[in-house]
């Protein structure tokens, strides 16, 4: 496997971590769906969260929230639709983004970023 | 479940119903009901105001304000559609009804809006409980017979809705000074003696006044004295004008001094006579119970003057625009100032006027015949002599204070004979009740004929005459109006005609 896909299945274990430390209950991983992939979907307490998890080394010019645009999260919300559509979801859901830094042996840094549309974005 | 607001159709408040449905789905806020820009944008307001007080809004909202026809303006939506979402999720218990306003801020507190007055108004009548910002506390507090509360945040008002700390309803408040203190008092006023008397019969009987004169005469001064002379605004008069002030968010007065507003002639007509987007009142609505000065009237727009014939006449002002019609009060006394011609020396007795022939035609052709028809006193202000212009020491015969006793004399007579008519003083009269209350004689029916052949009246000039007569008749205490009324009342008349001089 190339080596940015190790990265990123990495990350995404890292990412699980960090939200089931903090009381998440992740239901489901890499779902594929028509209109894209989600990398993760968990419980935060009765509230359906989608989870985009981003990873990427120390060193590049952005850090890794800031790789999710506009057009990105349109797309995850197309996405997330399908999802607690086909599911039966009638509750309230969520997109948090997940941001993994890496670097070398060091311990990577974990940072969510809660409900990430606000409300903006039109369903 | 649902929190009621208002929103204002001119000065009164229609009551609105805020309607929360929360459902499952990503988060989102929806206003439907003819919501403005502002009330569109409270979502944001609301949702951070919400987290303030630790509760995080989730899944779809839906918001709808009712009635649905009526178009929503304003910020102080926003506490109504904070309450409604914290009921929809069971935050805060399902209280009883009440009406709430007040903008948010992002941290929870609460902002100052306009129209509180109109509010009590309505929640008095519908017998509801009010919640406004504590910075509007002092205006609710003087109307009364309403229940209102004062808030600094949504989290106190919380508090106060859960039962966990309850809010003191705002205490009836002092609603002013009767206390009148204005600058220049008249005693401080060199000579101008005519002018000082005209004053007075304005402030009497609430005519309309246009003071002719030299630059440096004191015109301003003298319009600006009047306010000194008015008496103080009766409690009636106090909620009128704290309606109008309230409606445009202005602060109420801390005295029962009434308004007096002065107008540059750069003015629009908008801004004199109210109306835009949100049909907010002019000027003329402000000045409501009290004056309206314009000085160099002359300076004035044109279409701007002619705009004021019909609130001068009726006392109200209607605003139509295709966003609707709403009626403001404008019983204004007028107060004209303006230079004789161009130069500003026409008439006077040493400085020849400059203007060039034709000019002085041209300048006082800028005042239509209707609305000098509407002017009920023409008083020259000439420039004051040499031994007038070094007499330093005031005037104590008459001061200011001295003036405004005799005024409220004239002005409480007048109240006796009108009261029952629904009128307050000589100005607002109709003619066919006036003509009963004057008792003039006989052989003053001739001399009036014989003037009113003389300065060609209207109509409408020789009652405007009348009215006067009848003011200065209440200013001495008469019952009837003697000829000697009569006749300075018609000496004011005569300066209607042009060419006016100094």
């Amino acid at each position: 496997m190339a080596r940015h896909l190790d990265l990123g299945i990495a990350g995404e274990n890292v990412a699980q971590k960090a939200l089931e430390d903090r009381g998440y209950k992740v239901v489901d991983r890499n779902v594929r769906l028509r209109s894209g992939e989600l990398d993760m979907v968990a419980f935060d307490g009765d509230e359906l969260v989608v989870v985009e998890v981003r990873t990427r080394s120390v060193g590049k010019m952005a850090p890794p929230e800031t790789t999710v645009g506009p057009s990105k999260l349109r797309k995850l919300v197309r996405t997330g639709r399908w999802y607690v559509l086909n599911k039966g979801w009638e509750g309230p859901w969520r997109i948090d983004v997940v941001a993994v830094t890496v670097e070398g042996d060091k311990n990577p840094e974990v940072e969510i970023f809660r409900d990430v549309t606000m409300g903006l974005i039109e369903q | 479940m649902s929190a009621f607001g208002v929103t204002l159709q001119g000065i009164e408040a229609r009551k609105v119903e805020v309607e929360v449905e929360i459902t499952g789905g990503l988060f989102s806020i929806s206003v439907v009901g003819l919501p403005d820009a502002s009330v569109r944008e409270a979502r944001e307001r609301v949702r951070a105001a919400l987290r303030s007080v630790g509760m995080s809004v989730r899944g779809r909202v839906a918001i709808n304000l009712a009635p649905a026809d009526l178009p929503k303006e304003g910020a102080l939506l926003d506490l109504p559609m904070a309450v409604g979402i914290a009921r929809a999720m069971g935050e805060i218990p399902p209280v009883g009804e009440a009406i709430c306003m007040g903008e948010l801020a992002l941290d929870g507190r609460i902002r100052r809006v306009r129209g509180v007055v109109p509010a009590a108004i309505l929640a008095k009548k519908a017998g509801l409980p009010l919640f406004v910002p504590e910075a509007n506390a002092r205006e609710v507090s003087l109307v009364s017979g309403v229940t209102a509360y004062a808030v600094s945040s949504l989290g106190s008002l919380f508090a106060h809705l859960r039962g966990e700390r309850a809010l003191n309803p705002v205490e009836g408040g002092y609603v002013g000074d009767a206390k009148i203190e204005v600058e220049p008092d008249l005693a401080d006023i060199k000579g101008q003696a005519q002018a000082k008397r005209a004053l007075e019969i304005a402030a009497a009987g609430g005519h309309n006044l246009i003071l002719v004169g030299s630059p440096g005469s004191g015109k301003t001064m003298l319009a600006k004295s009047l306010r000194g002379l008015l008496p103080p605004l009766s409690d009636e008069e106090v909620m009128e004008t704290l309606l109008v002030r309230s409606t445009v968010g202005l602060p109420p007065e801390e005295s029962r001094t009434r308004p007096f507003r002065m107008v540059h002639h750069t003015a629009t007509t908008v801004s004199i006579c109210g109306g835009g987007a949100t049909l907010k009142p002019g000027e003329v609505s402000l000045a409501h119970r009290g004056v309206l000065f314009l000085d160099e009237l002359t300076e004035f727009r044109r279409d701007l003057l002619e705009a004021l014939r019909q609130p001068l006449e009726d006392g109200n002002i209607v605003v139509s625009r295709a966003s609707g019609s709403v009626t403001y009060p404008a019983r204004v006394l007028l107060v004209a100032a303006c230079n004789p011609c161009q130069c500003g020396y026409y008439g006077d007795p040493e400085i020849p006027c400059r203007c060039p022939s034709g000019a002085l035609e041209r300048y006082q052709r800028k005042l239509s015949g209707p609305i000098i028809d509407r002017i009920d006193l023409h008083v020259a202000v000439p420039r004051l002599t040499p031994e007038e212009l070094v007499q330093f020491e005031r005037d104590n015969s008459r001061t200011s204070a001295s003036v405004r006793e005799q005024v409220t004399k004239a002005r409480d007579l007048q109240l006796d004979r009108w009261r029952a008519f629904g009128f307050t003083n000589n100005a607002e009269i109709p003619e066919k009740i006036l003509k009963k209350h004057l008792g003039v004689k006989k052989e003053s029916r001739n001399f009036l004929r014989e003037a009113a052949g003389r300065l060609r009246l209207s109509g409408r000039g020789l009652s405007r005459v009348l009215r006067v007569a009848r003011t200065i008749a209440d200013l001495d205490g008469d019952e009837r109006v003697e000829p000697c009324h009569l006749s300075e009342a018609l000496a004011y008349r005569e300066g209607a005609n042009m060419p006016w001089t100094v």
